[in-house]
């Protein structure tokens, strides 16, 4: 059983770091929403309400990371089409430096107490 | 099932729209219509639906409030209700006061002033600031204006033919029965006179409405 501290601070970093695999996701082709959270919720974990994309759809959009296009859709309604803006690229290129500095330096440490 | 399947999706989007008041309507309406056509893309992925499959759809989306709360955060619009929403202090009621009679004691100008007021103030979202902007210019001025142009051009519609003094004066007063445009300005005067009325009744309780969410 984890701790309601520890839950939290998971929570915390999950919220923080799912904005970074959102725009990872869209590095090579835009996705529309529901596309998006199938993919994302694929992997155990990461997302627990798939609700809670889409305002952070909408505030990557409004901060300029992400642009959105319409498009026709052969099932049904159009859909809105998410893709990268350059500041967008500059971002998850900006952070995948630091997550690799800071995942390396966590790991440093808890893995050698672990193995102690 | 699919009118119950219906309902559920209904009341779920319904809801979540009310949990996003907080939110500018533009990112409300967008997040809202995003959800709805996932919901839409989720239930053409499936071969039969079913009542239960809708459910699952919904559950794995999330509780409209945590979804708000998320969304809240995201966009740094206070969690809280309460420094969102000022307590009605003498701005609101100052908007609401000079919206109705501000208009008589200052023509023009008081109303005026009410306007700036009511649109300063947060106790209101955007749609009652429309509807107490509309419902009436002028406020209770507008009405007792017109009453009082109305007075000065006549009383009655009493129209005299033939030369003044002379005996066989043809008198047209409309004094026995109620002329058609008669009856309509009298309508349009009580109408002119009830709608600020109504209207600042109406914020009256969409403040408290917003005041009691902030002291909850």
């Amino acid at each position: 059983m984890v701790p309601p501290k520890q839950d939290a601070l998971l929570a915390q970093m999950r919220k923080g770091t799912l904005q970074y695999c959102v725009l990872a996701l869209l590095a090579d082709e835009e996705r529309y929403g529901f596309d998006l959270v199938r993919a994302l919720a694929a992997t155990d974990g990461m997302v627990t309400s798939e609700g809670t994309i889409y305002p952070l759809l909408s505030r990557l959009r409004r901060d300029g990371l992400v642009e959105t296009t319409w498009r026709e859709s052969t099932a049904g309604p159009p859909r809105r089409y998410y893709r990268l803006t350059k500041a967008g690229r500059d971002a998850l290129g900006g952070f995948i430096d630091e997550w690799g500095r800071f995942r390396d330096a966590v790991d440093h440490f808890v893995e050698r107490k672990e193995q102690s | 099932m699919s009118s119950t399947s219906d309902k559920l999706v209904e009341r779920y989007l319904k809801h979540l729209d009310v949990e996003l008041d907080d939110l500018p309507s533009n990112r409300r309406r967008e997040i809202v219509g995003e959800i709805a056509g996932h919901i839409g893309e989720a239930r053409a992925a499936l071969g039969h639906e079913t009542e239960a499959d809708v459910r699952n759809i919904l559950e794995g989306l999330g509780d409209p409030a945590e979804i708000a709360t998320d969304a809240r955060e995201r966009f740094e619009v206070s969690p809280h209700p309460k420094s969102a929403r000022s307590e009605p202090g003498w701005v609101e009621i100052g908007a609401l006061i000079m919206l109705l009679v501000g208009g008589l004691v200052l023509p023009v100008i008081g109303w005026v002033i009410g306007v700036v007021l009511l649109w300063t103030s947060n106790a209101w979202n955007t749609r009652d600031k429309i509807i107490g902007t509309i419902f009436v210019p002028g406020g209770l001025g507008l009405p007792v204006l017109l009453g009082a142009l109305a007075a000065s051009s006549g009383g009655g519609s009493c129209v005299q033919f033939g030369p003044a003094g002379s005996q066989p004066a043809i008198n047209t007063c409309t004094d026995q029965g109620i002329s058609t445009t008669e009856v309509l300005s009298i309508v349009g005067f009580i109408v002119l006179v009830l709608a600020p009325i109504v209207t600042t009744a109406y914020l009256a309780v969409r403040m408290r409405r917003a005041s009691a969410v902030a002291i909850a």
